[in-house]
């Protein structure tokens, strides 16, 4: 047992992609001190002590790049091993959801499981997705064009997770699994036909959702006219703008933010990029969008340069994640999207979000050892 | 299905590598574009608007009340001031946040602010609410104790705002004219609200910035923007003149016993600006919602407690009875009569008809009118008769006036023509609205032209001539009628002197305004002439002042369009006189209405007998108030009154010497070179020719008589009454010896035991005089 997980995690000489390491660290890292910023009013309102999320954002980051320095090390094989355990426990998990004392409702959703940590299985699921497809896709090699080998398995895949997704409702994280996996397929060689029939069948999704009416049709309308409804559908969104909209070119300075207090809800989980627009300003916004950036180009670029296929597709697929989630948060907090619970990569506050992104990182990391990559 | 064509080893890793491309176009730039864009849409170009909204998305604003400016009279005497009170309000939102006992907080407050303490309890149920007023204009030493109360019990949601509170230091006194302000500090009334945009000045405001449910932000942010004070109002009124008029209005109302209440007006004839203006019954406007007259609110107090003591139905018939006949009585007494109200003007229109003549040329002042005592006039199914039922029998056209003779006036109106007349009226400005700085002004009723010139009917004609059957309000006839008098010139009336800035600085002043020349100095003058002799000789001798030269007309005027309950019209008459003074160069007009006298007091009701003394007391504090002296003519000046000078100590023919020269008689009694002491005593205001005692020997107590009747007595008994008295009389209204002029009333009363030498007022009225 013990010589088993030695074997598993190497004793490499060779060193990590620097580059993806130094940016994963830095945007780790600015973002527990905006969670400072951004945290400090509400922690003081509801704790008592302004820096309460600041300190355990803190512990939960020390511990994710523990975490992600550990996964660096984790050998493909391994890794390839667990793709299909992960994706059970994420399915075990979206089930467990429903369960009455495991899982936990807010706002007549039920993403949560609470069992001494809490987590959101659908960031487990989006990591299962990642390696099962890209497990799949190494071992169907050619026969991806086919439908046989090429579609049915992955559909099935993701037909269950999203009919999971649908029923807690969860639309956020079935919008970036379902991109997610179809970059993957896209990269595993499958014909552009299916992307057609399926980005039809999500439209029909989308607008048979519409069509029920449901919680969904008020986020569109308060995305189209926010301030139709200021102090109810539109509330959130509009005091996101006015945090993005007052912090200028220059920002108010860090800290010196005034949406924090009170007005703009969420300003530490999914909009804290609004109060990075208000305190940083445009160029501190726009910093940040091009370490994301940085990021995201080395992640696809250790990819192409990885010969191991199953680690290459993983490393897109990460990469692909975290650009979705990037776009998708910034996008909804700016108003470009309509509303949606999508946290921003390294910044949103939660501690497992956190270990999950770093634990991806490390992956990424990992894989980079076994490349040339070089710098850009 | 097609067979897939066969790969080459490696085919797979090539089209990762070319789609990793595309992905990495897409995700890592392509998505970062719209972004980058809409955070510049955002941050550059939507900066503006969205950091304002920022701001006051996290500030609260609250407005300073700016200091209401204060209106003066026009010897800058405060008539209606703005002091600092506060409001205390309460945040329910924080309230209900704080976690404190607001119950305690609701009872401690009720206590402080004498307000129910439930009440305020449920003012803080609410908490969607972020302000209420728990109450409103608190006064300094209230306020203190809910601050401290604040301060030591670390409450928070209860706030103190600044407001202002408007104070009317002299009460009632021109209460209408004023106006007053509402519980948000607009003037609702009177000169408050014709000038509430001067007045109000400009809101300032503290912006705090706020965390929301009111946490406290790191960030200090305040900001103050000043209240910018209004601008003070100094008005034509002279408070002085106003006091004179309201307190001989009171008088005449308790004197007649007077129903419906009295109007009145001074105004100086050459600028057209209003001296006062008063309405009675009036009420306070500290207090504008209770109701003035006592008797009213009595009356009103009385059939509410007989609400409260009924039940059920009857109950609710009489709160409402009792809510409709308070709305009345508030909206009556902040009613301003002089210009809102339209009434009949009768006979003193008759100066406006025979100036319109004169100036056509349609009678002259040698022209004749015979007078029977009734006369028919053409479409007029009654005959016409004058208030004098046996006729005046022929006049001139100067007694025609100083009659007040319906007949003649009946046939000045149809010489005139209704043409005329009709044009006349319009030129006086009796059609239209004064344009006086006031809202709420009546503009007049009047018959249409048609009416008026019907060739086959001289009814509405020589009804209107004599004043009857049309309505004009009380301002447009004093307008009218200084026009007649000033030189023909047609005035706009101003109440509002100047505007001044918070420093003193005129920022307007209000200059005379000439609307149209409407008759010729020459008819002036003679008008002055012949309204001058209606006072001398005619119907309004009651207004007669020594020293002084009246002109006036009297006026008798019936409520054409009062019925009582069983629909007939009432008798009800509203007597009046217009007085001008002084006739050699008119300066001040002055009228008098008073509505409804009772027919109880024993007075004729008329406007001669009635208006005229009411009008001819004002004019004779007013007169020498403006520094007009009186001239005695040679047979007033025996009679004008004279200071008793101090001679005693002195030998007797100095006193002798002394007493010549100031137009007294004397008697010396006892013998002796010196006089010891004198009656009466020195610096007593006596009458011109009374004969005062010197005594130039010791005399012990100083002798007492009884005051003797004189009422009813012609002048010269009554004087001759109190002379064997050892009194001297002091002669006020009408003067002259015919049998129609008797005293109606003395002061001190008969019968009070009084000092040897003490005057005695006797005021005789001319009882002929029934216009």
């Amino acid at each position: 047992m013990e010589r088993a997980r030695l074997r598993d995690v190497e004793k490499t000489t060779e060193l990590p992609d620097l580059p993806m390491l130094i940016l994963s660290l830095l945007l780790t890292a600015l973002g527990a001190v905006m969670i400072y910023s951004a945290s400090f009013a509400r922690a003081l309102y509801e704790t008592g002590d302004g820096g309460y999320f600041f300190k355990r954002e803190l512990v939960f980051s020390l511990l994710g790049i523990l975490v992600m320095l550990l996964v660096s090390r984790v050998r493909a094989e391994l890794l390839r091993k667990l793709a299909f355990p992960i994706l059970g426990v994420a399915i075990v998990c979206l089930v467990l959801v429903f369960v009455p004392g495991i899982g936990q409702s807010e706002n007549g959703a039920t993403r949560w499981i609470r069992l001494g940590i809490s987590f959101q299985p659908s960031e487990i699921a989006k990591l299962g997705v990642i390696l099962s497809f890209a497990a799949l896709i190494t071992r169907f090699d050619t026969k991806m064009e086919t439908f046989r080998w090429g579609i049915a398995p992955f559909v099935a895949i993701l037909g269950i997770i999203v009919v999971l997704l649908r029923l807690e409702p969860h639309n956020s994280a079935i919008v970036i699994i379902v991109c997610t996996a179809g970059a993957m397929l896209f990269l595993g060689g499958v014909r552009y036909r299916w992307f057609v029939l399926g980005g039809a069948v999500m439209l029909i999704g989308i607008v048979l959702i519409l069509g029920a009416g449901g919680y969904e049709v008020s986020r569109i309308t308060a995305w189209r006219d926010p301030f139709s409804d200021p102090t109810d559908d539109g509330y959130q969104i509009i005091q996101s703008l006015y945090a993005i909209g007052s912090g200028g070119v220059l920002g108010l300075g860090f800290g010196q933010g005034r949406q924090k207090y009170l007005y703009l809800p969420e300003e530490h989980n999914d909009y804290i990029f609004s109060i990075v627009c208000e305190e940083l300003g445009l160029v501190g916004a726009v910093a940040i969008l091009i370490l994301y950036m940085l990021l995201i180009l080395r992640g696809y670029w250790i990819s192409m340069h990885l010969k191991d296929r199953f680690l290459s597709l993983t490393v897109a697929g990460i990469t692909t994640l975290t650009a979705l989630q990037v776009f998708f948060n910034i996008g909804v907090v700016t108003n470009l999207l309509p509303s949606t619970g999508i946290s921003l990569p390294f910044f949103s506050y939660g501690g497992t979000a956190l270990m999950i992104q770093l634990g991806e990182m490390g992956i990424i990391l990992g894989a980079s050892r076994k490349c040339s990559a070089g710098f850009l | 299905m097609k067979r897939p064509k066969p790969q080459l080893p490696g085919a797979a890793n090539r089209t990762i590598l070319k789609r990793t491309f595309v992905l990495m176009g897409l995700f890592g730039v392509a998505v970062f574009i719209p972004l980058v864009a809409r955070l510049i849409s955002l941050q550059v170009f939507q900066y503006d608007t969205l950091s304002q909204l920022a701001a006051d998305n996290q500030t609260r604003s609250s407005s300073i009340t700016p200091a209401r400016g204060t209106i003066y009279d026009r010897n800058m005497n405060v008539l209606a001031v703005s002091a600092d009170v506060e409001n205390v309000c309460i945040d329910p939102n924080e309230l209900g946040l704080s976690g404190q006992d607001l119950d305690a907080i609701a009872a401690k407050l009720g206590d402080i602010l004498s307000v129910d303490r439930q009440r305020i309890r449920k003012l803080m149920e609410d908490t969607s609410y972020r302000y209420q007023i728990v109450k409103r204009k608190v006064e300094q030493q209230e306020a203190l104790a809910v601050r401290q109360y604040i301060a030591e019990e670390a409450i928070t949601g209860v706030y103190l705002e600044p407001d202002t509170k408007r104070y009317y230091p002299c009460g009632t006194l021109c209460a209408q004219v004023l106006g007053f302000v509402g519980s948000d500090n607009t003037g609702l009334d009177g000169v408050e609200a014709a000038c509430d945009s001067i007045l109000t000045g400009q809101k300032g405001s503290v912006i705090t910035a706020k965390g929301n449910y009111g946490s406290q932000m790191q960030f200090h942010y305040e900001d103050y923007a000043d209240a910018l004070s209004g601008n003070d109002v100094v008005l034509t009124i002279d408070a002085t003149v106003q006091e004179m008029l309201e307190k001989h209005m009171q008088e005449a109302i308790v004197q007649y016993d007077v129903q419906n209440g009295a109007f009145g007006v001074v105004m100086d004839v050459n600028s057209g600006e209003i001296l006062a203006m008063a309405t009675l019954g009036s009420f306070d406007p500290n207090n504008y919602a209770e109701i003035g007259d006592a008797e009213e609110a009595q009356r009103l107090e009385e059939l509410y407690q007989q609400a409260m003591e009924a039940g059920g139905e009857e109950r609710e018939a009489l709160l409402e009875e009792y809510n409709s006949q308070v709305a009345n009585a508030r909206l009556g007494q902040w009613r301003n009569r002089v210009i809102s109200d339209g009434y009949e003007p009768g006979s003193t229109f008759k100066s406006i008809t025979l100036a319109s003549a004169l100036e056509e040329g349609a009678v002259t002042l040698s022209d004749t009118f015979s007078c029977s005592g009734s006369t028919s006039v053409k479409g007029r199914t009654k005959a016409l008769h004058c208030w004098k039922t046996a006729g005046h029998g022929s006049q001139t056209t100067a007694q025609a006036l100083q009659n007040s003779c319906n007949v003649a006036f009946a046939n000045i109106g149809i010489r005139l023509t209704g043409e005329k007349l009709y044009e006349y009226v319009h030129k006086f400005g009796l059609t239209e609205r004064t344009g006086i700085e006031l809202g709420g002004e009546a503009s007049g009723i009047f018959f249409d032209k048609a009416t008026l010139t019907n060739p086959d009917s001289y009814a509405s004609l020589t009804s209107a001539a004599f004043g009857q059957t049309f309505k004009i309000t009380p301002l447009q006839l004093v307008r009218a009628i200084s026009a007649v008098v000033n030189g023909g010139s047609l005035l706009e009336p101003h109440i509002v002197k100047e505007v001044l800035a918070p420093d003193g600085t005129v920022l307007q002043e209000t200059e005379r305004t000439l609307i149209r020349q409407v008759i010729s100095q020459e008819t002036s003058d003679t008008m002055c002439n012949l309204l001058e002799s209606v006072v001398s000789e005619g119907t309004a001798k009651n207004a007669r002042i020594a020293g002084y030269r009246i002109g006036g007309k009297t006026g008798t005027s019936e409520k054409i369009d009062v019925f009582d309950a069983d629909g007939n019209p009432v008798e009800d008459k509203i007597v009046s006189f217009v007085g001008i003074a002084p006739m050699d160069d008119p300066q001040y007009i002055v009228l008098v209405a008073l509505d409804t006298p009772s027919r109880e007091t024993g007075y004729y009701i008329s406007g001669g007998q009635m208006g005229a003394p009411t009008v001819r007391d004002v004019l004779a504090d007013l007169l020498p108030y403006m520094g007009i002296l009186p001239e005695y003519s040679d047979e007033e000046g025996a009679l004008a009154d004279v200071t008793m000078p101090d001679v005693v100590g002195l030998s007797t023919g100095e006193a002798k010497k002394l007493l010549q020269e100031a137009g007294l008689t004397y008697r010396f009694i006892g013998t002796g070179e010196t006089v010891l002491s004198q009656i009466p005593a020195a610096d007593a205001v006596i009458p011109g020719s009374s004969q005062v005692l010197l005594y130039l020997e010791p005399v012990e107590d100083t002798a007492t008589v009884v005051v003797p009747d004189v009422v009813g007595k012609d002048i010269e008994t009554a004087n001759s009454l109190l002379s064997q008295a050892g009194l001297y009389m002091k002669l006020i209204g009408a003067a002259g010896q015919t049998e129609a002029i008797s005293a109606v009333s003395q002061s001190p009363a008969a019968g009070e035991t009084v000092e040897i030498g003490t005057v005695v007022e006797v005021e005789f009225s001319d009882l002929s005089a029934r216009d």
